[in-house]
């Protein structure tokens, strides 16, 4: 049989030994989603800020002390800036002598003309700019910004990825006048310490180290992101010694990392939060009490321990421990039947019946919703639960269409605007941020008022009044703050996370043993 | 003649098929609740954003009018920019379509490569060793899920043994080669890199047998019943007594006649696999259609799925064309 003998020769001739470790100085990052566009002034995707980031130097940038990320910006390309007594007005002394790739200078008008390009795309990341009223390029590096509002964490957002700066000779590049939009989707034009020159889709990106970049040269010449679907692929390539950092490996694959010695395993406090929507417009969820009867009712620990395995904390109020105006002495929930029933009564909302519903965004939510179900029923209340597609379950938060929904929730700048002004300013109701549709016109109000102050002291204390509010308001069911796992080769060092950096990384500063 | 006067008939009957599948895939898919202009700009954003994104991608038009625009676009062979990365969408299919098809046909290969040998040995040596062996194979594969199948492939021959590599359809290292047809197995034979395609070949092992064991299981159990009804008829009989070569007996006459029930097979199975392909490509980080269709429908990328839609049921237009032509030169009996 002629075609056995050809199959066999087939097979024998591709039986050739796994891929071999790559070199020392090439990083592998095995990734669960591959990107979208590489343009910075339109992604708000995590995933693709992930390669854009490394590309791009910004104003700012956030401190590392001791190996640890922190939440305090310092400079970067701005050497020094000042503010005016009304917080109006930024002026930035930019660093000199850091060039693009073909030369340019990175001087005050690339930075002008980045942001303005960001602001008048007016995708996702415009946002974060939007507080900008107008610029002026007073000298070749030095650039006047002046604000529309005085804005409390403007330049926290200027460490954000929208806030990359750009060779203004990418305007060549534009076709239709699209702002080079095209160009920018597959190309990166920055000066940070890596360029990317190789995006195959679906299967890996290629970022090559600059030498000459201005901060220094980076230690790894190469980090290849290679994207892998399936959790069990990532934690198997890890393990083989073919990717050297593997990213979101489901917790209950964990334990069995640990066990590997060439692997190792570490945990992060982040800023991600996990919480439960309680529609307050709904009439059976209008009233407080009733609200705060669901809040009694879940059994916090119970989900912390057995549904995440340990990996997270109570939430303690909206804003999350490791954020300045984290409050350690806000009310918190906890489970208490009794009380609950007794509120229930109170309330005269006995045999309730809600419907939570959840996507299948994050693999613990299922579990969640069944502990949820199963809390509920103890103090009389029934709960359907209704899993159904992400964008579906998008359409009914922004509309208002539900009574309970599971969600998950992480900041974009290090600054508790992210969470109270998001969640709680009635103007913000629905998908952008309210989600509950609370109003209360005491926490609209000191809300906004901490928006529009630049003193911290003053800020800190809005948002804590406004915070006892809420937590009797009982607006949401506040559930845990994530840990962020990290698996990575024993021998990678330098790694450093920043939860403000959710899947981004210093490659700048990692080198493998 | 008559033959081609037969394809261009069938072409020209698949454009009505084709025009009702473009409008039920337009309502399907603007039917699902959810907002693609807000999965744009980011749940944050402002509804202002998200208002301008509406206008910019005509998605405020009313849906005729959306679809009218559409099908003018596809008539100049147009099939839109992708919503979610800001592409036209035939550069994604160009992308993703050949990593599929190279899959595909790899397992149809393996599919007929095994299955037609099992077959036939099963009916020649019918409940007899080699027979139970077939069938218990045939069992195991259409009743395994494919998910575990492909994760024990891996860890088995990736993980423990070390034998064949992990997923993707190179390694990590590697390059692709030069972009000629986008199946590597040929690109790669086009640059005359021998090292390359023996890559891409051990790469494509696991996921390709992955892929076909359910087909190739059903194919098994095609050639097996479709042999043994052929040998019992009287013609083999005749052979037989006439003193021709047990060999010859099975693989000149009765293999030919057995063929037609395992071509209809094949033909299905190859369109099932096109479409089925998704689970085996998440499990071997394929970068195929698979996941670039599923990405799309969590996004309502409406023009990404629309062209994944076209370009599948074009696909397997074309495939029922060659079984049905594939028949006449295997069987002039059959009249058209």
């Amino acid at each position: 049989m002629r075609i056995w003998t050809l199959c066999l020769l087939l097979l024998i001739t591709a039986l050739a030994p796994a891929a071999m470790a790559a070199d020392k100085d090439t990083l592998v990052v095995g990734v669960s989603s591959d990107i979208h566009t590489l343009d910075p002034g339109v992604s708000s995707d995590n995933y693709d800020w992930r390669q854009i980031y490394p590309c791009y130097d910004r104003l700012v940038k956030y401190k590392v002390k001791d190996g640890v990320g922190l939440t305090e910006v310092e400079p970067m390309a701005a050497e020094s800036w000042t503010v005016s007594a009304d917080g109006l007005k930024w002026t930035f002394r930019i660093r000199k002598g850091i060039t693009f790739d073909d030369g340019s200078p990175l001087n005050a008008e690339a930075v002008r003309y980045s942001f303005d390009r960001t602001i008048a795309i007016g995708k996702g990341p415009a946002d974060n700019l939007t507080a900008i009223a107008s610029m002026a390029v007073v000298d070749d590096y030095t650039l006047e910004i002046t604000l529309k509002n005085p804005y409390g964490p403007f330049l926290q957002t200027l460490a954000t990825d929208g806030a990359s700066i750009l060779n203004p000779k990418v305007a060549d590049r534009a076709v239709n006048d699209d702002k080079a939009q095209a160009f920018l989707a597959e190309n990166v034009d920055g000066s940070g310490p890596f360029k990317i020159v190789e995006w195959t889709r679906g299967q890996r990106c290629v970022l090559e180290a600059k030498p000459n970049y201005w901060g220094g040269a980076p230690k790894l010449k190469k980090v290849i992101i290679r994207f892998m679907t399936e959790s069990a692929d990532r934690r198997m390539a890890l393990e083989q010694g073919d990717v050297d950092i593997a990213e979101n490996i489901l917790i209950d694959q964990i334990p069995a990392l640990e066990k590997n010695k060439d692997v190792a395993v570490k945990r992060f406090p982040s800023q991600m939060v996990e919480y439960v929507y309680v529609n307050c417009q709904n009439e059976k969820l209008k009233d407080p009490a009733v609200r705060q009867a669901l809040s009694y009712a879940v059994d916090y620990q119970g989900i912390i321990d057995h549904v995440l395995q340990g990996n997270g904390v109570q939430m303690r109020g909206p804003i999350p421990d490791g954020m300045w105006g984290h409050r350690k002495d806000v009310f918190q929930y906890t489970k208490d039947t009794a009380k609950a029933k007794e509120l229930l009564k109170a309330a005269g909302a006995e045999n309730l019946e809600l419907t939570l519903i959840y996507s299948e965004r994050r693999a613990t939510w299922e579990q969640i919703a069944l502990v949820m179900q199963a809390n509920l029923a103890e103090i009389g209340v029934k709960l359907n639960l209704e899993l159904m597609a992400n964008p579906t379950l998008r359409d009914k938060i922004d509309k208002g269409d539900f009574e309970l929904c599971l969600g998950a929730w992480s900041p974009d700048f290090a600054d508790p605007y992210m969470f109270m002004n998001f969640w709680f300013d009635s103007a913000k109701a629905g998908l952008p941020g309210n989600r509950s549709f609370y109003k209360n016109e005491k926490v609209d109000e000191l809300v906004r008022k901490a928006e529009v102050s630049s003193v911290v002291e003053e800020r800190k204390k809005l948002y804590g009044e406004a915070q006892d509010i809420i937590m009797q308001d009982a607006p949401y069911i506040f559930l845990y703050q994530i840990q962020t796992i990290v698996p990575l080769r024993a021998n990678v060092q330098g790694y450093v996370f920043n939860p403000m950096l959710e899947s981004m990384y210093n490659f700048e500063a990692i080198s493998k043993k | 003649m008559r033959i081609l006067a037969y394809i261009i008939k069938r072409a020209l009957a698949a454009i009505p098929v084709l025009i009702g599948v473009s409008i039920l895939t337009f309502l399907i898919s603007h039917a699902i609740p959810g907002d693609p202009a807000r999965i744009i700009v980011g749940p944050k954003a402002s509804k202002e954003a998200v208002e301008a994104i509406r206008k910019e991608h005509g998605l405020d038009r009313p849906l005729p009018v959306q679809y009218v625009r559409y099908m003018k676009g596809l008539a100049q062979g147009d099939l839109g920019q992708s919503i979610r990365n800001h592409r036209p969408v035939t550069k994604d299919l160009a992308d993703f379509f050949p990593a599929t098809l190279e899959l595909t046909l790899a397992s149809l290969v393996l599919c007929l490569a095994v299955g037609i040998p099992l077959g036939i040995l099963a009916a020649v040596r019918r409940n007899r060793l080699a027979d139970h062996v077939a069938r218990v194979f045939s069992v195991i594969g259409v009743s395994t899920p494919v998910f575990w199948l492909g994760l024990m492939l891996l860890l088995l021959f990736y993980r423990n043994l070390g034998w064949l590599p992990g997923s993707g359809r190179l390694d990590i290292t590697s390059s692709p080669p030069a972009a000629v047809t986008g199946l590597y197995v040929i690109d790669a034979i086009l640059a005359r890199d021998w090292a390359l395609l023996k890559e891409v070949l051990s790469h494509l092992i696991l996921p390709a047998f992955c892929l076909s064991y359910v087909y190739l299981a059903v194919i098994t159990r095609i050639v097996r019943s479709s042999m043994i009804a052929v040998l019992g008829q009287d013609y083999i009989t005749t052979a037989r007594a006439n003193g021709l070569s047990a060999a010859r007996v099975v693989f000149k006459h009765a293999f030919k006649n057995s063929l037609i029930p395992t071509v209809t097979i094949a033909g299905l199975s190859l369109g099932e696999l096109l479409g089925g392909a998704i689970l085996t490509e998440t499990i071997f980080a394929w970068p195929g259609m698979g996941k670039y269709v599923v990405d799309s429908i969590n996004s309502l990328d409406f023009p990404a799925i629309m062209g994944f839609t076209l370009l599948a049921s074009t696909a397997y237009v074309v495939i029922n064309l060659g079984v049905d032509v594939l028949y006449a030169f295997l069987n002039p009996r059959i009249r058209y």
